[in-house]
């Protein structure tokens, strides 16, 4: 059990570390210097960001094990400012 | 009051039965964790109502910034944050040496991050972009030094943790998880920072 412990925490890691580092790769191949907004680009950069902040949450904040109402409220902020980023985003 | 007099009570039960769900660390530090998110939620919802007024002077700003000192220190920050977790976990087991450890590696981690980000201010500013320069350069300050002031508060904590390790009288393992979980939020408010200014379009 201890070691699954580590090793789960190890293996998030390696997961943040690779969205990072695709995140990069993408960004150093992505030739479009137009300077427009891309919703694509802009939404999904959000949406990813969002779901590593859940992980390192529940993983290395070690939610996973809190009581329910911690899960809920973590998750309850996620939600309305993903609302509010994309309102935002959109309404402008 | 009520709700205090619940929690102490949840967590003498939790202490009899470890099988039960637990706060890691201190309620107090969740609660600032949540208005400290909260208050930076607020910022980032402005920053992007602002880029959406005026998407080509942000862009042509953004396109200043070198993507690989966003994404290096990311990658810094992502390492701490592992540290310090398995600090925790450690200190748990009761490993203190192994914990002592990753506090100071998370440390180590910490400087790395705020030498590099002091260079990359260096670097902007040797360019010519400084606070005021435009919207953009000034949410980019704004940001980014609001979030080293908030590493400078993380080190407070991390030193909390490494005296409550080396203290065996001392040794409170809600203090040590409240001092990991500050740590930790200095290293998501970064992603999303990391995520608005370098990435976001």
């Amino acid at each position: 059990m201890n070691i699954s412990t580590q090793s789960r925490l190890l293996f998030f890691w390696g997961v943040l570390t690779a969205i990072t580092l695709i995140a990069w790769w993408i960004g150093t191949h992505h030739s479009d210097t137009s300077l427009h907004p891309e919703a694509a680009v802009g939404l999904s950069a959000m949406a990813i960001t969002l779901i590593k902040v859940r992980v390192i949450i529940r993983e290395f904040m070690d939610v996973r094990n809190a009581p329910s109402k911690l899960k809920y409220i973590t998750d309850a902020w996620l939600v309305i400012f993903i609302i509010c980023i994309s309102i935002a985003y959109f309404a402008i | 009051m009520n709700n205090t007099a619940r929690y102490e009570d949840f967590k003498s039960r939790s202490e009899l039965d470890s099988g039960e769900a637990k706060y890691p660390g201190q309620a107090a530090m969740w609660a600032l964790v949540m208005i400290e998110a909260m208050t930076f939620s607020a910022y980032f919802v402005v920053y992007t109502i602002y880029y959406k007024l005026n998407p080509e002077a942000f862009l042509r700003s953004q396109a200043e910034l070198s993507l690989g000192f966003g994404v290096f220190n990311t990658v810094i920050l992502l390492t701490s944050s592992l540290s310090i977790a398995l600090c925790v976990f450690h200190s748990r087991e009761g490993n203190i040496r192994t914990a002592l450890r990753y506090c100071l590696l998370t440390v180590a981690g910490g400087l790395l991050f705020s030498a590099l980000k002091i260079y990359e201010w260096s670097v902007e500013i040797g360019k010519g972009f400084t606070f005021s320069s435009d919207e953009f350069f000034s949410y980019y300050y704004f940001f980014t030094g609001m979030h080293l002031l908030h590493v400078l508060v993380g080190f407070i904590a991390l030193g909390v943790v490494y005296y409550q390790l080396i203290n065996p009288s001392r040794r409170d393992q809600e203090i040590i998880e409240s001092g990991a979980t500050f740590w930790h939020m200095v290293d998501f408010l970064w992603v999303i920072i990391f995520a608005l200014l370098y990435v976001m379009r």
